[in-house]
Formats: structure tokens, sequence, C-alpha cells
């Protein structure tokens, strides 16, 4: 097995609102090996974005984390002094946010822009920087990059900026790239080419990715691996080409069963999951996925399945699931 | 690497667009914003070379010639010593814009400081700095300058006056200085809660934006987010609060001058000229217009360039 760079285990983060704390994430688990792309999917609001903002200490007022760890390279993030983190986010770990468009200083030149993390983690001199700031838009394919590096953000258009994210994210050779819905805000095209951009950019330089998306089709050429995330838990954790072919999960094959094909059968209805996803805080005594499960049992809503590695197959193929095993075997 | 790249229209035959060069073109369309602009120019020009420009000397009396009216001689005519008021009310000028800038100068720089880390802080610093703004916002701004002063003077007396005994340096005694060190002070110490709510306002809406958590996510520190991200972004309402604010301390300055607490004569300001003017205005209306005139027209000139600065700044009130 190939090393571990990052580690998550039973990550918990909770909401202080006004009728007390309510559970957001409840015991993630996650891992990323070195030089793997992991594509963490979930619908809006299971806690995706929250738990990676977590790991760098980037959480909003009133959001904490309240127990697990996260090892990093050894050393767990969470427990991490301020200054540490900060050495750690922009220079180890590389962050490319969702909305390219206001993601940008509006008032500060792209060059300047590129030069931040530059100067304050690799401490350098502002023309070694400028050099490098320029190679890095060449790097993720800007056209005229020396002159763009004058730019201000809003002369480029949604692509560009989000290419011009990415090069802010790799400036300092992370080992770590989290791209948090990257291309969630860019029209189809667009998101096809930020893909290829980063799949090639992460064979070149041979670093590890996490990309957040809600988009299966979109992460299924990009991720080696895929978490699925429910309601703050991950219900399964398989290679992306398992996860495509042999989805454990109710979760998981009522979300592939939902992209719409193309070569359908004409006037047949979108398959969809019937119900909406727990509210923070008012979460189901037993498994979250319970009450909209087509295959829920009696136990399905009293015990939280643990995420278990599935039965009778040889790769490493995790679910949080009571039946699971049973249907398999029973199919 | 295959990718096509998503290339924007390049127009580097235009000039690039940016808030500065978009701001001036629409301010340069408001006349009257221009005309304010223009006025302040001559104000600010007749400030600094007054000396060159004054055709008698400011101090000089000429008991012949007391309480003339405006002749080709004496422009503005002369004061009950002789003293030529066209000389003095452009001394004058130079006080009040030596004043105005001074003094909005360290109230804003003050209150962006404050206000600044008090909105992106939050917390205990947040509440304690609103409400030293709210307590001193609320006690009339004359009364406060009028009890700072009386409280600083003695001891900043003492303070020079032990200066100049221990290096026998004139400058210590020198009671100008005194005098606009009290004023700069106190004026400064009442103006500056107004920048840090504004600021303090913006910042509270620009830190949660995503550039902000961006700029965080890149392990830049506090102070370089703040100074580098969210002030420039804050910048725009500001320039209009200081461009007001520098008509509004010509006024607050003759105020004083006017109560006695400010510039002290013979030093010329708008102020203790009025001061002075009010006692005759039956019999020499001269000396109490001139410098009335020409302060009503500074101020009236800033606050239309504020407000032609907030048209072309404020995005949402664009025609």
């Amino acid at each position: 097995m190939s090393e571990r760079l990052l580690d998550v285990r039973d990550l918990k983060i909770e909401i202080d609102t006004r009728r007390g704390r309510a559970v957001v994430v409840d015991g993630i688990d996650l891992h990323v090996d070195k030089g793997e792309t992991l594509g963490v999917v979930g619908e809006s609001g299971c806690g995706k974005s929250l738990t990676m903002l977590s790991l760098v200490g980037l959480l909003p007022n009133r959001i904490h984390t309240t127990g697990g760890s996260a090892h990093f390279a050894g050393t767990d993030l969470l427990r991490m002094q301020p200054a540490e983190l900060r050495a750690v986010r922009g220079g180890r770990i590389g962050f490319v946010f969702q909305d390219p468009m206001t993601s940008l200083n509006p008032v500060m030149r792209i060059g300047d822009q590129l030069m931040e993390s530059l100067r304050q983690h690799k401490r350098l001199d502002k023309a070694a920087a400028r050099q490098r700031a320029g190679e890095l838009l060449k790097l993720v394919g800007i056209p005229g990059a020396e002159q763009r590096l004058e730019s201000f953000p809003h002369e480029l258009s949604g692509g560009m900026r989000q290419r011009v994210m990415i090069a802010i994210g790799l400036a300092c050779d992370p080992d770590l790239l989290i791209a948090d819905e990257p291309t969630t805000a860019l029209d189809v095209t667009i998101q096809a080419q930020i893909v290829e951009l980063v799949k090639g950019l992460k064979q070149r330089l041979g670093m590890s990715v996490v990309w957040i998306t809600h988009d299966l089709a979109l992460i299924a050429g990009l991720a080696d691996r895929i978490a699925v995330l429910y309601a703050g838990t991950v219900v399964e954790d398989a290679p992306a080409e398992l996860l495509f072919r042999d989805p454990a999960h109710p979760y998981t094959r009522g979300l592939l069963a939902s992209i719409p094909r193309l070569h359908g059968e004409d006037g047949a209805r979108l398959s969809s999951i019937g119900g909406t996803p727990p509210e923070p805080g008012r979460r189901p005594q037993g498994c979250p996925f319970a009450p909209r499960c087509p295959l829920a049992e009696a136990m399905c809503h009293d015990i939280v399945p643990a995420l278990a590695p599935l039965r009778g197959v040889a790769t490493p193929h995790r679910v949080a699931c009571h039946v699971a095993n049973r249907v398999r075997e029973a199919a | 690497m295959t990718t096509q790249p998503a290339t924007a229209p390049l127009r580097d035959d235009e000039p690039p667009v940016n808030l500065w060069r978009d701001a001036w073109a629409r301010l340069s369309r408001n006349r009257l914003a221009v005309l304010s602009l223009a006025i302040i120019g001559l104000l600010a020009f007749v400030a600094v070379f007054g000396p060159w420009l004054t055709p008698f000397d400011f101090l000089s009396q000429n008991l012949d010639a007391r309480n003339l009216s405006p002749n080709w001689v004496h422009l503005f005519g002369t004061d009950e010593l002789g003293r030529d008021v066209f000389s003095r009310v452009v001394y004058g000028t130079r006080t009040a814009f030596v004043v105005a800038i001074v003094v909005t100068g360290i109230a804003a720089t003050l209150g962006v400081i404050l206000g600044a880390l008090a909105g992106y802080l939050g917390g205990p610093f947040d509440r304690f700095v609103m409400w030293f703004t709210d307590t001193t916002m609320s006690v009339p701004q004359l009364l406060l300058v009028v009890v700072i002063n009386a409280s600083l003077k003695p001891p900043l007396v003492n303070f020079m006056e032990a200066q100049y005994e221990a290096t026998k340096n004139g400058f210590f005694r020198n009671a100008i200085i005194i005098d606009f060190v009290l004023v700069f002070g106190s004026m400064a110490l009442i103006l500056w809660p107004p920048y840090a709510r504004l600021i303090r306002a913006q910042v509270l809406s620009i830190r949660s934006r995503p550039y902000v958590t961006a700029a965080r996510a890149l392990g830049l520190t506090t102070p370089i987010i703040i100074a580098r991200y969210i002030i420039p972004n804050a910048i725009g309402p500001l320039i209009v609060a200081i461009s007001a604010g520098l008509g509004n301390a010509m006024v607050l300055e003759s105020a004083f001058s006017f109560l006695g607490v400010g510039v002290n004569p013979p030093i010329p300001s708008w102020g203790n000229m009025i001061s002075d003017g009010l006692q005759v205005w039956r019999n020499h209306a001269h000396l109490l217009a001139a410098p009335a005139i020409v302060l009503g027209v500074a101020t009236i000139a800033f606050s239309f360039l504020g407000d032609g600065l907030n048209d072309a700044l404020n995005p949402r009130g664009r025609k």
C-alpha cells in the first residue's frame, strides 16, 4: 500500500445555534494516499466543504471541530498551533475554491496575488516570485502569461480566473491540492478543460488531489477513489471504477441511477431519491439514510452502521450499511 | 497537455478598465464636482504659495489705514489695526488647510486602523471600540473639544516649559506650536469615530467574501489580509468621507477659533477673523464678510466634491 498523506479519523463538526449545538459532520473517516486523487461526493450541506475547511482551521465563526483527528504527513492538523497551521495552508496544502468570480481580490493584479503565498511561504524576493508567477500562469495554460500578470481579475473570463486560482493553489508546490467544487460556477465545456488541466498537472507534479463535487459524472474520469458523503458521514468509499460498476450503498445507487442518460427510453422518468436529507441537529437515531432508504429494515432505524469493508471483495471497498452485504450475497 | 486554453478576448488596444479611471470619467461629467475641485485646487495653491502672493505682510500694521473698505490696494480692505484683510485671509487659508489635512489625516488613520481591527477581530475588542465611538459621538462636539482642550493645555504647557528649561531650545517656547498640537489633538480625538464606524461596517461585509477566505487559505497573516485584501476594497466610501471631513474640519477649526479655543491671534485663522469681525460688522461689514464667504465657499466645495465622489465611486448609484 502506498504512503498515507492525509488520514482523517472520526471527525466531528458542530454548529452553535440558538437551540444548542447541531452536529453537521458526524465521524467522517477519509484518507488520501500520496499521488492519489480522491473524489468527495455529496449533496449540498452534507459537510464536504466544512470537512476540508476544518482541516486547515478555516471554519467560520460558531462552527467548531469537536472530535476526531486529521493527520497530515504524520502530524495532527487539528492540534496544531495557529502559526504552524498557517505554514501548512497555502504551503503544503493548496486550495482552489468554488467561485472564481469572487475568490480573487478585485483590486489586486493577478501577478501580485500569485506572488503573495510565494513571498509568505517560500520567502522569495520580488523578482524571483514574479518569475515564478509567470511560470505558474504558463503551467495552467494561460496565453500571454507575462502580460496577464498585470491584469486585474475582472479582465479575465471565468475559466481563466479558475486557472489563475489553480495556479495560486499550486504556487508553493503543495503535497495536497484541495479543490472545492472548482467547476460548479463554470459552463460545461470549460469544466471539461479544468478537469483535464488538473489531471495533467497532477501527473506532472505528483501531488495528491482532493476534489469535492456534487457531480458524479464529472469526477468519473478524474478520481482514483471516491468517497460518498451523506449527512455528515462517509457512506461508501471505493476505487472509482468499482463504485460506478458495483455501488454497494443504497444512496450511491440512488445517485448513480439519477444521472440522466442520453440514450434512455423515450418518456422514461428521471429516477430520483425520495425525501430530503436530515437537517443538522435533527438526525435520525439510526442510519441517517434510513428514512429515505428503499431497503431499510427495523435495525436501520435504531443502530448507526459503521463504515466497514465489504465482504468477499479483494479491493478495499468500504460501506456503511447494514443490509448491503446481505443484499449483494443474495443477488 | 492537449487542453485548449479558454481564451478571454484580449483587448490590448483598449486601455484597461479600472475603478479609478472609471470613477474619474464619471466625476468629470459632474460639473458641480469639477467646479468644486477647481475651487479646492485654487485654495490649495493659495495655501501653499500664499507668502509669495500677498501684497502685504499679514502682521504689519498701518495705523494710518485702519478699517478701510475694499479698494484696489487692499482688495478686502483693512482691519482695525490697519492690517491687510486679503493677506490675512490668504494666511488663514494656510491655517485652514494645515488643520484640515493634519486633523483629518490623524482622525482617518486612527479610525481606519481601529475600525478595521474591530470589524475583523470582532469580540471584546470590537465591543470596546464601538462603545468608545458611541460614547464619543453622543457628547456634543464643541463641548468635548473645550473639555479636552482645557484639560490638556496645562500639562502640555508645563511639559513644553520643562523641555525648554532642559534644552534652552526656543522651539519649545513657541506658543503657536502648543496651539497647533492642542487643536490637532483635541479635534482628531473627537473626529475619528465616524471613520471607525464606516470602516468597521465595510469590513464586516468584506471579511466574509470568498477572496478573504481564499487569502486565509493561502496562509497569509492577519495584518497582510487587512492591509491588502480588506482596506483596499473598503476605500471608496472612505474617500468620500475624507473629502467631506476636510470641509467639516475647516468649519470646526473656525468654530473653535471663534470660541477662542482654537488657533490664537495673531496667527490668522478664518475663525478668529470672523470672531473679530463680528464685533464691528455694523460699521465694517467687510471684516466679517471676507473670511466668512471664503470659509463658506471652501466648505461647500468640499461637500459637493464629496457628493460627486460618492456618485462616481458607488456602483449602486450609477446612472
